[in-house]
């Protein structure tokens, strides 16, 4: 028998062939109006509903879980998944996307007879679009087939799950998959630009994609790691990174776990990035040395560091001596160099083939993941070892060490109930484990279905209730792959959830115990109440202090006369607050330095300021983890001077004049012309606590530099403004201090030039940090060297001595051929990119915005800001960044504001049609009350008020900096 | 007869060990040709894997349509094999499971029967064999085949007919130099014969594709291996097992291992990939078989490709032929089933100035597949369809492959699609240079190296 199809009648019928006895007894199912409806979308052959061929998809990579769906459904296009969404949603018929199977989370299962949105065929490579370094995909195409397609460019897609034979970019987009080299290039969430996604309703939106800082929430950073629950995405594109120019890699093998554990907290401690770094145990090398992946890793090990180092020629020879050192130092045996390519392949397919090369030892495995700060892994792998030997299992680990990232392994057999019991009590005691050294219990394979119960190990109660009310304000159906991710002890509480978190008050709960405060009481709270600054004064002194409780016009901060700024001291005092403003329904609007307080839309309200500023106490910091956490208030130059002193730091350049907050840089989400290499704060967000609109405090992520266990709310604070939460605690990812900086700037008459100057480089060998072009006038300001009248285009290289040397001295060969006046070397340059980060905050700019598009469309911008300008061209002052296409411009404003009205939308017209955005950073109050600040495309603003609905009902956050208030007081 | 009538599911149940090696990593996925065209987890070797451990596990009636289908559906080109971390031994498995339906289902299709009629009644009788494929000769060579075809008679009959006219015709030589130029005479310099082996002809490559047996004869007395043809050889049995008829495939590897009996010492030489991946797994096939258990692995163990043969000599280099521009696509059951991946290519390294593109995708089937063209035919030329598109790319209007399978469904995919391209098998392009080397001296009147 066939496939089925459906016949016209409506019945399904099995198609006939030979070799069966359907040819005589055609076999008639039920009617099945929904399956029929399905088929007529993509057509009979891609729906599969025959019991016995829906077998094999009962399961996923880990087949512990078994669902058998109602239906398979193979749409081929955007159009097609939303139209199938849609008849699900009329049907009310919950559905699970899949890719390739390959998850290990028991994420790609259909509960309850729901129906499989398979993305398989959705394959194709839509553009590649190599000065941008970027490509659109569909996102069943597969990870290594990616790769594979942009080869040709010299262009790679970095994130490289074991899996990448076969995994699809959707199924990473949904696990945030990690991978080997993500130590130094991070996870799939910094590799993905923008997804188009289809919702549970079938609408389909576009997230992210507009460039560097898009604005409004992170909802791209939200969505990537929300399992399937969210919506499905059916196309990415993809951040392309260069091959690497050049590569060490290393094997040392050692004869004890914990040597090469303690190497690996050595190699990082010592300020060496590793593109990757990856342990193997003895059990692990002998299985895999058994396999088609053999090696030839020593067989007598007991454990193997596979390490490798990329970057430039120059100086990597050094590094990797270095390495070799550290590790001969902590008791590597022999340290072996890959001679070539396809020496260094074989060594990453012994690597990726581990897990399946164990199959050889036992009928089933268990797969574990969980991860552990780096500088815990020699007790929490004695640990490990210990529960494996106490429950009688087989148990082997090969991992990402240097992210701290477990897998132990267990061999088992699914026959054997007992030991089936055993591997699930000893699977929950390691994570136990990891959890109690500071963990996660998931790095890269995501909750799905699996770990749900974990997720208590790590997050509240109030914390998963945020994450329940995230996922109802992107599905408010509950259809999108349900019973996933959050647990549900209480039945089936997770629709009750969401259902009743639309009409929750801010906060029917009791208010926190701080010291000043009075004893528990229900908060009720009538909306917006009108707020009496006396009284409120004497509550909030009751709090924080008098001391601590200025009026804001004495703060000169503009808003309404009667505001006041209150700066508790700790968390505590500032949950205090929020409490006591929810109870009462005044309006607060977060702040840290209150530097940003006049971005975005006018607030329609703020009863309250606070200010984190006296929260700056450093909580935490391990130089072997590259891990730090601070409260909010911390000052962000502060806090790199201290981690500098280990040789880390947080590489950010947001607008700063010394007053910055590191909760600001969080909140405002700007990063600066270093974003180029390292990325913008949402990328170093490693976890946070934050105060939500009814007091309640949650946590998101953690302190781990890999992290899939729940929503990764981090990046839903990033570039929030506010109007989530109040960011009180934060913890970063660090990087290893360069060496080394320096800076060389090229001065031409023209932009074109210069342009040209950077795109060569580009295409060159090199690695700048930075590629900024600056006007005439701000190149003079910030003391660029060089005639004042003409551009400036800043390159930055930062690293070790050699590579800086090699790189700025060929820099200076290629800049010399091309048409530019002046070259000159800068270092040290630290105060020119200081002088540069503090030009946005100067208070005689009137107006400032700032655009992104892909960089490639930067200078029809810069074309259609000259002309449109093209009165006081010489007066203006702006920078771009060449690499990753911002483009900021501040200005005073000598005309009239319906003019200065009308330029801007004009050029936020040729950002949008650019496919970029436009976003006025600052604007007098007129200004701002006759032109939106943001620009979101509708899609997105429905989004970003849903969740604003959801977290903060009744808008007591900085009402209005995105949307003018929907609720009135 | 050693062997024990077989219950159902009996043959899998046997495999139980080998089915719980694979651990539903996924792996395997991209490398199958038929995953890859339609993204159904039922047509990968996971997902068909599954359904194995479903029907010996019970949970799956081995009669259940889904099982025949999806298995039967497998091309078994065992590319999954070498993608395989956990070293799962598809091949086996799969040929458990087609016994396994061979031996359950109730119903079979007519082209089914015949197949099965030829492989019990033709294919074992070396006379019965000869004349099958003399009489398909004679239509091939009268040019008859070509004639029928150009009707298009066949293609409005049934485009499966035509498909295997156009195979026939597929297996014809080709001119592997641009100016034709008759061979004048035999390579002639004298020969130190250092080694011996024993050449395994194969029935469809001794049947029409003679040629490709005489050069491999030739190429290795030229490098000093005298060759032997033992008698009393037969069919690999390959077509048998793959089919599901494994106590006819174990019956001609009785047969065979007694043939090269004479000789244990001496390599046992193939040049076609699909009978050397069979005549490696005698010692599987023959496992359980007490008396010759311990004879299939020795023979085994002694099977090698023309180019593994080649590759322990040191090759003499052959004299520049005016070659076309040429690919390489590898047999799968050679790379996959005996592994050899690079020495192929090695061979060929022989041949000066050869101007050779490397083919993307050459480690994916054809669509070929034994018979399995002219069974699912809609999804072999899907996969064929991919095949041509890549060849196309290479530019190369000359494609080497080592499997009469391969070669007659590249080549009737040319015919199909009305493609300049022409196939021959690599040990030919190597004759065709050592000759050319032999002209050459022949000519200058003296000796040559």
């Amino acid at each position: 028998m066939r496939k089925v199809g459906y016949a016209q009648s409506g019945r399904v019928v099995y198609h006939q062939s030979a070799e069966s006895l359907s040819f005589f007894f055609p076999r008639v199912l039920p009617v099945d109006k929904l399956l029929n409806n399905l088929c007529t979308i993509v057509g009979s052959d891609s729906v599969i509903a025959d019991a016995d061929e829906l077998l094999v998809y009962e399961c996923d990579g880990l087949t512990q879980h078994k669902h058998r769906p109602r239906a398979v459904v193979f749409p081929q296009s955007t159009e097609e998944t939303a139209a199938v969404v849609k008849e699900l949603a009329r049907a009310r018929v919950s559905f699970a996307p899949r890719g390739a199977g390959t998850g290990l989370s028991g994420g790609a299962l259909a509960l309850d007879q729901g129906v499989i949105i398979e993305l398989a065929r959705m394959r194709r490579v839509l553009k590649v679009d190599v000065e941008n370094r970027l490509a659109i995909v569909q996102t069943g195409l597969v990870n290594a087939q990616l790769s594979r397609a942009v080869a040709a460019h010299g262009l790679h897609y970095v994130p490289d799950p074991s899996s990448g034979a076969s995994c699809t970019i959707g199924g990473n987009i949904a696990e945030n998959a990690g991978g080997i080299h993500c130590l130094k290039y991070g996870t799939t969430t910094d590799h993905i630009l923008g997804v188009r996604v289809v919702l549970s309703d079938g609408s389909v939106v576009d997230l992210g994609g507009t460039g560097a800082e898009a604005p409004g929430y992170d909802l791209l950073g939200v969505f990537v790691g929300s399992e399937g629950t969210f919506g499905i995405a059916t196309e990415a594109t993809v951040r392309l990174v260069p091959l690497p120019l050049a590569v060490r890699t290393l094997l040392a093998d050692f004869a004890d776990v914990n040597d090469a554990s303690r190497a690996v907290s050595a190699l990082i401690a010592a300020g060496l990035m590793p593109a990757a770094l990856e342990m193997l145990d003895g059990a692990t090398i002998r299985a895999v040395e058994a396999s088609v992946f053999a090696a030839g890793l020593p067989p007598d090990a007991e454990a193997a560091l596979l390490i490798e180092l990329d970057g430039l020629e120059a100086g990597l020879d050094t590094e990797a001596a270095h390495a070799e050192a550290i590790c001969r130092k902590h008791g590597a045996r022999h340290v072996r160099h890959a001679k070539d390519e396809q020496e260094r392949k074989q060594l990453w397919a012994a690597r990726k083939g581990a897990f399946g090369a164990m199959g050889r030892l036992a009928p089933d495995l268990m797969l574990q993941d969980a991860v552990v700060p780096r500088s815990r892994l020699p007790e929490v792998l004695a640990d490990i070892y210990r529960i494996g030997a106490h429950y009688q299992l087989r148990l082997a680990n090969v991992f990402h060490a240097g992210d701290g990232n477990l897998h132990p392994l267990i061999c088992f057999d699914l026959r054997d109930k007992d030991e089936v019991r055993r591997v699930e009590a000893a699977s929950k005691e390691i994570v136990q484990t990891c959890v109690e050294a500071g963990g996660t219990i998931t790095g890269e394979h995501g909750v799905g279905l699996d770990k749900k119960a974990y997720l208590p190990l790590i997050f509240s109660d109030d914390d998963l209730a945020a994450m329940l009310q995230v996922r109802a304000a992107f599905d408010p159906t509950g259809l999108c792959n349900p019973g996933k991710i959050i647990p549900t002890p209480r039945g089936c509480g997770e629709a009750r959830i969401i259902a009743t978190s639309q009409a929750q008050t801010p906060a029917q709960q009791t208010m926190p115990t701080a010291n000043a405060m009075r004893p528990s009481v229900t908060i009720q709270t009538p909306a917006h109440n009108a707020f009496a600054p006396d009284a409120a004064q004497r509550q909030l002194a009751a709090l924080v202090g008098d001391k601590n409780i200025a009026l804001a016009c004495d703060e000169q901060i503009e808003s309404t006369q009667h505001a006041l700024v209150v700066a508790p001291a700790n968390v505590a005092e500032a949950r205090a607050c929020m409490c006591l403003a929810a109870r009462d329904g005044w309006t607060v609007a977060p702040a840290g330095a209150c530097t940003w307080l006049d971005a975005g839309n006018p607030l329609t309200r703020a009863d309250i300021f606070i200010t984190t500023r006296r929260m700056t106490r450093l909580i935490r910091h391990e130089p072997a983890d590259l891990v730090a956490t601070v409260e909010a208030g911390m000052n962000f130059a502060a806090f790199n001077e201290t981690t500098s002193r280990a040789g880390q730091w947080l590489p950010l350049d947001p607008p700063d004049d010394g007053r910055a907050s590191v909760g600001g840089v969080v909140a405002t989400g700007m990063g600066g012309a270093q974003s180029f290499a390292y990325g913008q704060p949402r990328g170093f967000v490693l976890g946070l606590r934050a105060l939500l609109a009814d007091g309640r405090q949650i946590k998101a992520g953690g302190n781990v530099v890999k992290n899939v266990a729940g929503y990764d709310l981090c990046k839903l604070f990033n570039g929030s403004y506010g109007t989530l939460g109040l960011i009180t605690e934060l913890t970063f990812k660090l990087r290893p201090r360069p060496a080394h900086e320096a800076t060389i700037i090229v001065r031409a008459p023209d932009v074109e030039t210069l342009i040209n100057c950077a795109r060569q480089l580009r295409a060159g060998q090199f690695l700048p940090v930075a590629l900024e072009l600056l006007a005439p006038a701000l190149a003079t300001t910030i003391g660029a060297p060089g005639a004042t009248d003409q551009f400036a285009l800043l390159v930055r290289f930062a690293g070790n001595d050699a590579s800086v040397a090699d790189q700025a001295a060929r820099a200076r060969v290629l800049f010399k051929s091309a048409r530019t006046v002046s070259l000159e070397l800068v270092e040290p340059d630290a105060h020119l990119w200081r002088a540069l980060a503090a030009q946005p905050l100067r208070t005689d700019w009137q107006l400032i915005w700032r655009a992104s598009v892909r960089p490639s469309n930067l200078s029809a911008l810069l074309v259609a800001l000259h002309q449109a300008q093209r009165d006081h061209v010489e007066s203006l002052s702006w920078h771009a960044g060449l690499g990753d296409g911002r483009l900021r411009v501040m200005q005073t404003i000598e005309t009239d504001a319906p003019h200065v009205v009308a330029t801007f939308t004009s050029l936020r017209d040729t950002a949008h049609k650019l496919g970029g955005a436009l976003i006025v950073e600052r604007a007098p109050d007129d200004l701002r009350r006759v032109s939106d600040a943001w620009g979101l495309s509708a899609a997105n603003a429905r989004l970003m008020r849903s969740l604003k609905q959801q977290l903060d009902p009744h808008e007591l956050l900085a009402p209005g900096r995105f949307f003018a208030s929907e609720v009135r007081g | 007869m050693s062997a024990q009538p077989l219950q159902l599911g009996s043959v899998l149940a046997h495999e139980e060990a080998k089915l719980l090696a694979c651990v539903h990593c996924g792996l395997c996925l991209e490398a199958c040709p038929t995953y890859v065209q339609t993204g159904d987890e039922n047509d990968g070797p996971r997902g068909r894997i599954y359904l194995m451990r479903a029907v010996e596990e019970g949970r799956l009636g081995a009669d259940a349509p889904t099982f025949a289908r999806h298995i039967n559906r497998c091309l078994g080109c065992r590319a999954c094999e070498s993608a395989c971390p956990a070293g799962v031994e598809y091949g086996q498995l799969l040929e458990a499971a087609r016994a396994d339906l061979t031996n359950s289902r109730r119903e079979h299709g007519a082209a089914d029967r015949l197949l099965h009629f030829a492989l019990r009644h033709i294919w074992p009788h070396p006379a019965r064999l000869r004349l099958a494929f003399a009489v398909a000769r004679t239509l091939r060579d009268t040019g008859l085949v070509r004639l029928l075809r150009a009707t298009h008679l066949p293609h409005l009959l049934a485009p499966r007919f035509d498909l295997a006219l156009a195979l026939l015709d597929g297996s014809r030589a080709v001119r592997l130099t641009e100016q034709e130029r008759e061979p004048t005479t035999q390579p002639a310099s004298a020969n130190i014969t250092t080694s011996r082996a024993l050449l395994f002809d194969g029935c469809v490559t001794e049947g029409l594709f003679a040629r490709v047996n005489r050069a491999t004869a030739r190429v290795l007395a030229l490098n000093g291996c005298a060759t032997e043809r033992p008698r009393g050889q037969v069919c690999c049995g390959a077509l048998h097992a793959h089919g599901g008829d494994i106590e006819g495939a174990r019956r001609l590897a009785r047969q065979n291992i007694e043939a090269f009996a004479d000789d244990n010492a001496a390599p046992i030489v193939t040049n076609a990939g699909g009978c050397g991946a069979m005549l490696a797994a005698y010692a599987h096939l023959l496992a359980a078989d007490p008396q010759y258990a311990e004879r299939a692995h020795s023979f085994s163990a002694r099977v090698r490709d023309i180019s593994q043969q080649l590759s322990v000599v040191s090759l003499r280099t052959g004299a520049p032929i005016n070659a076309p521009v040429t690919t390489y696509d590898a047999s799968c059951h050679l790379l996959h089933g005996q592994r050899a991946a690079s020495e192929p290519l090695d061979m060929l390294r022989a041949i000066p100035d050869l101007e050779f593109v490397p083919l993307t995708g050459s480690d994916v089937c054809c669509g070929g597949a034994g018979v399995y063209n002219l069974i699912e035919t809609e999804l072999s030329m899907r996969v064929l369809d991919e095949k041509l598109k890549h060849i196309a790319e290479t530019g190369a209007t000359l494609v080497m492959t080592s499997n009469p399978g391969c070669h007659m469904q590249l080549s009737a995919g040319a015919r199909l699609k009305g493609l300049r391209l022409r196939v021959c098998h690599p040990i030919e392009l190597l004759e065709a240079s050592y000759r050319k080397l032999a002209e050459k001296s022949s000519d200058a009147g003296q000796e040559t190296s």
